[in-house]
């Protein structure tokens, strides 16, 4: 797995290429951008290969300390594979979800310029 | 005569890619022995995403043995089904858990649904000291 992140105003872009799965998750929870509950996230899921139970785990995990904190994850770009997974768990019913990054990144700036 | 194909990998998470990956190697080939149908991708993607949870609850949320033991998957060849077996020696465990509440964004407990949901059957059996999760899918059902 692959992890870059890019500021875009207040939101940061955290970019993940290749597989989130239970060997992967740590490296994702421990990048700046997740491990910090107060920033709000676009997770670019564009070149996600393969999503298993525990990357989604740790993607509802960031979700909800990020929530606490009044910061958002939005998830964008992800592709039929990754989003089977997001349905069958409804978890695509808690995540604001963009078929385009640029569009999530928007949507992320109103909503924590509301807060 | 059904065709088997054995693997045999250590009991580390670190292999639960390279286990998943074979499995949706395994239903490709079975897609191509059958000319294959529409939804292809849902078929190699289910055996990819249940391999991955099986292995995974194999191997890290079964009570830890002293030592890793190795964990064999069986990959079974029937004419329009494939069927895998995941065998190891750990300590009884259950996969059997409620279905999570995703309004209260609980970070676990979504595999067995997983596997259920992408999978015809999955059983999980205690038999002679061994633990074995089976699971079988047919390609045009």
């Amino acid at each position: 797995m692959n992890i870059s992140e890019t500021q875009a105003g207040s939101i940061t872009i955290v970019a993940i290429t290749g597989t989130l799965d239970a060997s992967t998750t740590k490296e994702l929870l421990k990048s700046p951008a997740i491990s910090n509950p107060a920033q709000s996230v676009v997770m670019d899921l564009e070149h996600l290969d393969f999503l298993d139970s525990s990357g989604l785990g740790a993607l509802i995990g960031t979700l909800r300390k990020k929530r606490e904190r009044s910061a958002e994850t939005l998830i964008s770009c992800m592709n039929d594979r990754v989003r089977r997974v997001f349905e069958i768990t409804n978890a695509h019913r808690i995540f604001h979800i963009f078929d385009d990054t640029a569009a999530a990144v928007d949507y992320a700036t109103q909503l924590t310029a509301r807060i | 005569m059904n065709r088997i194909i054995t693997l045999t990998l250590p009991g580390e998470l670190i292999f639960a890619r390279f286990a998943s990956e074979t499995a949706a190697k395994a239903a490709l080939l079975l897609i191509n022995s059958c000319d294959g149908g529409a939804d292809d991708w849902k078929f190699t993607h289910a055996f990819e995403l249940a391999v991955s949870e099986a292995f995974t609850n194999t191997v890290s949320y079964a009570q830890k043995p002293a030592s890793p033991q190795p964990v064999t998957i069986d990959f079974i060849f029937e004419k329009q089904c494939l069927t895998v077996t995941i065998r190891d020696t750990n300590p009884p465990f259950s996969i059997e858990t409620p279905a999570p509440d995703i309004e209260s964004y609980p970070e676990r407990g979504y595999g067995l649904l997983l596997m259920r949901t992408v999978m015809d059957t999955v059983t999980c059996a205690r038999e002679n000291g061994t633990n074995i999760i089976s699971m079988s899918k047919q390609l045009n059902p």
